[in-house]
Formats: C-alpha cells, sequence, structure tokens
C-alpha cells in the first residue's frame, strides 16, 4: 500500500476513534480513506485478496445468485450513495438464501442473503446494513481480524499442516469464519449510521432493524437470543446496540425511509422469499415476521396465506384454526394467492369438511392448473367426490 | 445436506463411520422396510445422520439415497448437527397430510441453505400403501451443484417411510433414475 493511502487509512482510524469517543454527546463524523489499491501478493491483506477474488469468481458463476437486473442495479446504486468515494470498488451478490446476513469483504465484494432483504421494511433499514458493511470494509476490519487470528497459537498450527504456500488462504477462511470483534461492530454501526444520514436516511431505521431481529429471536420458545441465533452470539447484544443506535438517531435527525422505492424494486421476489423463509422451519420466527408485515399492510393477501402456511405446518393445537382464518383472510383479498385456496381445501379435508374441501382444491386448479402438486390435488378431488 | 456431507466425512476420516457393501437382493431396513436392490450400493452409517441411513452409488459426495423406515409420531428429523448441538425444526407427525411431509423433507434438504424447487408431487403407490412421488430441483449452497432428486413415501400404522435420492441433475441423476424408480415400485412394508 502506497504511503498516501497508509496515511488515509490511518486518519480514517483515527477519525472513527474520535468519532467514537465523542458519541452520544456530539454529532459524529467520519473521514472516509481514499480508495484501496490492490494491496501486493506477498503481503497478509494481498494474500486475503486473492481468496476473496476466487470467491468472487465462484459466486459470480452460482445458480444461488440472484439474476434481477433491476434489483441489483438498485442496491448497487445504493451502495454507492453511501459508499463515501468507494463506489466503482463495491460489487453487489444478491444471494438466495434465507438467513438474515450480509458480509463485505476486503476486494470490495458485497453480499446480501435474500432472507435479509426479505426482513427490510424500507430502503433505510438497507441502508443501515450496507453502510454498516461499507463502515467494516472502509476500516479494513477484515484484514485486522486475519492478524488478530495469525497471533493466536492456533494458526501456527494451520501453518504447520497447510505450509506457507496454504497459509494466507487457510488464514482467510478462518478470518472468515469468525465474527468482528464487538468493538469493530460498534465502530461499523457508527460509520454506517454516518453514512446513511448523508445520504439522507433517517438513522432511527437502523435501531428498527435490530428491534425487529430481536422481536424474532426471542419468540424462539425457551431459548435466550444469545443461544437461538449466531447472530446474536457473536455480534454485540442486540438491545444494546439498538438502544445505541437509537442515540445516534438523535444526533442525526431527518431523512426519509424510501419505503415505496423498496416495495417497488423488491414486491415480486416476495412470494419466492417467502417460500424459502418457512422451509427454514423456524416457526416462531416466520410469525413474527408476518405478523409485523401484515401489521404494516404490506403485501397483505400474500402474508397472510404464508402466516396460514406456517400454522398449517406447525401442527400445534388450534393452529388449524388460525391457518383457516389466514387463508379464508387471504382467499377473500384483492389479490388473493392462488395456493390460499388449496390451503383452505387442506384444512376442509382434515376437518372432514368434504364438499368445501372439493370447492376450494376445484378453485386451486383453475386458478394454478401448472402448479407442480396438481396431480395429487386432482386425486383428491377425486377422491371426495366419491 | 451440507452439514450432513461435512459430518460424513468428519466421521470416515477419524474411523467413527462405516461403510459396508449392501448386498444384492431384498435388504431389511429398519424392523418393517424391504429394499430390494441389485448394483454396487454401499451403506454408509455414523452418529447424526439418523433416523435415515444413507446408500451411495457414486460416492457420498455425488449421490445419495435416504432411507427413512419406521419414523415414529413424534420423532425429530436428523436432530444431531455437526456441532453436536440438538436441533428439533422438523418433527415428524402421523397426522401429516402428505403436502406437510413433503415440506418437512423440503425442510430437510433446504437447512444448509441450499434451494429447493419442487418439480412434481402426486400420487404413488409405496410398499403397497397409498403413497407420493415427488421430484425437485437443489443448488446445493456447500459448492452450488445443482442437483435433481426423486423422493417416495407412505405412512402405515402411524410410521413414515421414505426413499429420497439426488445426485448432480446432468449425467449422475439420468444414470440412476431409473434404477431408483425400479427400487422404489419394489418396496415392502411389514
Amino acid at each position: 500500500m502506497k504511503r498516501r493511502q497508509l496515511l488515509a487509512a490511518g486518519c480514517a482510524c483515527c477519525a472513527g476513534v474520535i468519532a467514537g469517543r465523542a458519541w452520544g454527546q456530539t454529532a459524529p463524523d467520519y473521514l472516509a480513506p481514499q480508495r484501496f489499491q490492490r494491496p501486493d501478493l506477498s503481503t497478509d491483506e494481498g494474500g486475503l485478496w486473492a481468496m476473496m477474488d476466487r470467491e468472487e469468481k465462484a459466486l459470480r458463476r452460482s445458480p444461488l445468485v440472484l439474476r434481477d437486473a433491476r434489483l441489483t442495479t438498485y442496491v448497487q446504486d445504493l451502495a454507492c450513495r453511501l459508499s463515501a468515494g468507494h463506489c466503482p470498488d463495491i460489487r453487489i451478490f444478491l444471494v438466495r438464501t434465507p438467513q438474515f446476513n450480509a458480509s463485505m469483504a476486503p476486494n470490495g465484494m458485497l453480499q446480501i442473503w435474500t432472507g435479509l432483504l426479505l426482513r427490510m421494511e424500507n430502503e433505510a433499514q438497507l441502508a443501515a446494513v450496507i453502510g454498516h458493511e461499507i463502515g467494516h470494509y472502509l476500516q479494513r476490519h477484515s484484514v485486522e481480524r486475519l492478524r488478530d487470528i495469525k497471533s493466536r497459537a492456533a494458526a501456527g498450527q494451520v501453518l504447520a499442516l497447510f505450509g506457507l504456500a496454504g497459509a494466507i488462504g487457510q488464514l482467510a477462511v478462518l478470518a472468515g469464519s469468525f465474527a468482528y470483534s464487538r468493538d469493530h461492530e460498534h465502530e461499523a454501526d457508527r460509520i454506517g449510521a454516518y453514512l446513511m444520514h448523508r445520504a439522507g436516511y433517517p438513522v432511527a431505521e437502523s435501531a428498527a432493524v435490530w428491534s425487529n431481529l430481536l422481536d424474532e429471536a426471542r419468540a424462539r420458545e425457551g431459548e435466550e437470543p444469545s443461544q437461538s441465533s449466531p447472530l446474536f452470539a457473536t455480534h454485540p447484544v442486540p438491545p444494546e446496540r439498538r438502544d445505541n443506535l437509537a442515540q445516534l438517531a438523535k444526533l442525526l435527525p431527518g431523512g426519509a425511509d424510501g419505503k415505496d422505492r423498496y416495495v417497488e424494486h423488491t414486491a415480486h421476489l416476495l412470494d419466492e422469499w417467502l417460500q424459502d423463509e418457512i422451509k427454514r422451519g423456524q416457526y416462531a420466527e416466520s410469525l413474527v415476521l408476518l405478523s409485523r408485515r401484515i401489521d404494516a399492510g404490506s403485501a397483505p393477501d400474500l402474508m397472510r396465506y404464508y402466516r396460514g402456511e406456517v400454522h398449517r405446518l406447525r401442527g400445534q393445537a388450534g393452529d388449524h384454526d388460525l391457518a383457516w382464518n389466514d387463508y379464508q383472510a387471504a382467499a377473500a383479498g384483492a389479490a388473493p394467492p392462488p395456493p390460499a385456496f388449496r390451503g383452505i381445501g387442506l384444512v376442509a379435508r382434515q376437518r372432514g369438511q368434504k364438499d368445501e374441501a372439493r370447492h376450494a382444491f376445484a378453485r386451486y386448479l383453475d386458478l394454478a392448473p401448472d402448479a407442480p402438486d396438481a396431480a395429487l390435488i386432482q386425486s383428491y378431488i377425486t377422491e371426495l367426490s366419491s | 445436506m451440507k452439514n450432513l456431507l461435512i459430518l460424513t466425512l468428519v466421521m470416515l476420516l477419524t474411523a467413527c463411520g462405516t461403510v459396508r457393501k449392501v448386498e444384492s437382493g431384498a435388504n431389511l431396513v429398519g424392523e418393517r422396510m424391504s429394499i430390494k436392490v441389485d448394483g454396487n450400493w454401499n451403506h454408509l452409517d455414523f452418529p447424526g445422520i439418523k433416523p435415515a441411513q444413507i446408500w451411495t452409488m457414486e460416492g457420498v459426495t455425488i449421490d445419495e439415497l435416504l432411507v427413512y423406515s419406521g419414523i415414529r409420531d413424534g420423532q425429530i428429523m436428523h436432530p444431531d448437527s455437526p456441532a453436536g448441538e440438538k436441533r428439533k425444526d422438523f418433527v415428524f407427525r402421523k397426522t401429516m397430510q402428505t403436502e406437510e411431509i413433503v415440506s418437512m423433507l423440503e425442510g430437510v434438504l433446504s437447512r444448509d441453505g441450499s434451494s429447493f424447487k419442487l418439480r412434481k408431487l402426486e400420487p404413488f403407490p409405496f410398499g403397497g400403501r397409498k403413497g407420493f412421488r415427488f421430484e425437485y430441483e437443489r443448488v446445493r449452497k456447500i459448492d452450488n451443484v445443482q442437483m435433481r432428486g426423486v423422493g417416495f413415501g407412505a405412512i402405515d400404522k402411524d410410521e413414515l417411510f421414505a426413499l429420497v435420492y439426488q445426485a448432480p441433475r446432468l449425467t449422475f441423476f439420468p444414470r440412476h433414475q431409473s434404477r431408483i424408480e425400479t427400487i422404489a415400485k419394489a418396496v415392502s412394508i411389514k
């Protein structure tokens, strides 16, 4: 790295520290470093970049990457507005995975999983997450993490196992598998808040992200969030984080949440993301998410259908009644999802309500004749008619 | 399946798992299901894979036949994670309808972040019972391999019996699909 970049990075670190110390008293400021140059391959940072380049090459070909040009461009533009001059170095990959996760590699590869996109209620919340990841990137936290791991005794064993040639790659894997330190997370939160404020978003939405996640984690029966979610086990405690961000929001007021734009760019993918969500089998968490979206009036027919699905699949006492109510509400809505009628049919069939089941199944097949389960549903109609 | 894959490799490397040849002809799995096979099948057994057995022809990183025999009401599907944690995400209930059983298997097969797309679900006589057959596509998260799969199952006396086979979609799945269909048609449940 050239002397100028080192100086800039050093200034940036100092700015982060200064901002951190002033936190809670005055509005923070942040001086971003200049764009990074590719480090020499013989350095640990160069090895880390090379490793991430290989990861990116594989990811680029992955069928799990969402090939939705409009949404990807939208998110890329959003990242650019937050990037503090690093836009040309940031490359967005939206990955079809139902868990809540985003990560940014030191080479500029920014991955966002669809489970996270599903949970965002507006553009400002997505800006909060991206701003946080860019905060890690600008402060080169992953390099610090790599060096921290290198200094541990365990790294010696890795070096012995794989030799020097494999060492950097193995350490990069290790670096990627460990969480950032709490200090890093707090610093990234602060930088992210500043970046989103500067881009015109309300910082309070970053606190809302953590508040919503906390609600979901608490819904898991008999488990504290730190035990039920790896995210909470390795990150700062969510209430503390939420409260810190809420405090920041008071120091950085104003902004517009951009909800309409976010809905416009993601509405057509909600069905697919919700299908993936319920396959996780984390029914209590899904119910919190879906109920929140229903209360907010977001795609209510679709959300009610999926909440019905969650109840039916969970199958606890009273769940079929709850599923029935949601299916009926979804079917009576302005944009009823065809499988809502299948849901009515399945519950009615189980209750022995043959006529209702048959009519609902017939309606489902009218609306979705090419559904994958059409043959099975047709067999139910035949059985119910006999 | 990523976790199952990792667990398989770890257990084999540490000699905690066993591999044995599956004999041609009828093989009793559990107490009640008999599977008639030909060809070179291997049965892998190791802690954590229960309640299924894994059989393979090409090697477990390529193709796998999951065999579920006599899953009882309330039994947890694959409760042990490679990290030794107990997981209870997916539980079989004797009152499950076909869609719910397939959803449960979808959940098991996508628990590692793999994508799963159901292609077909239809009635199918399995082991002489009124059962089901389904086809699916799956992108395996760990290595992005695009797989195809086919599954069969039925509930008898409140217990679940099922076979699920999956392999890379271009070569291995077409190579073995007809063999799997033949196996499924010949399953008997006592």
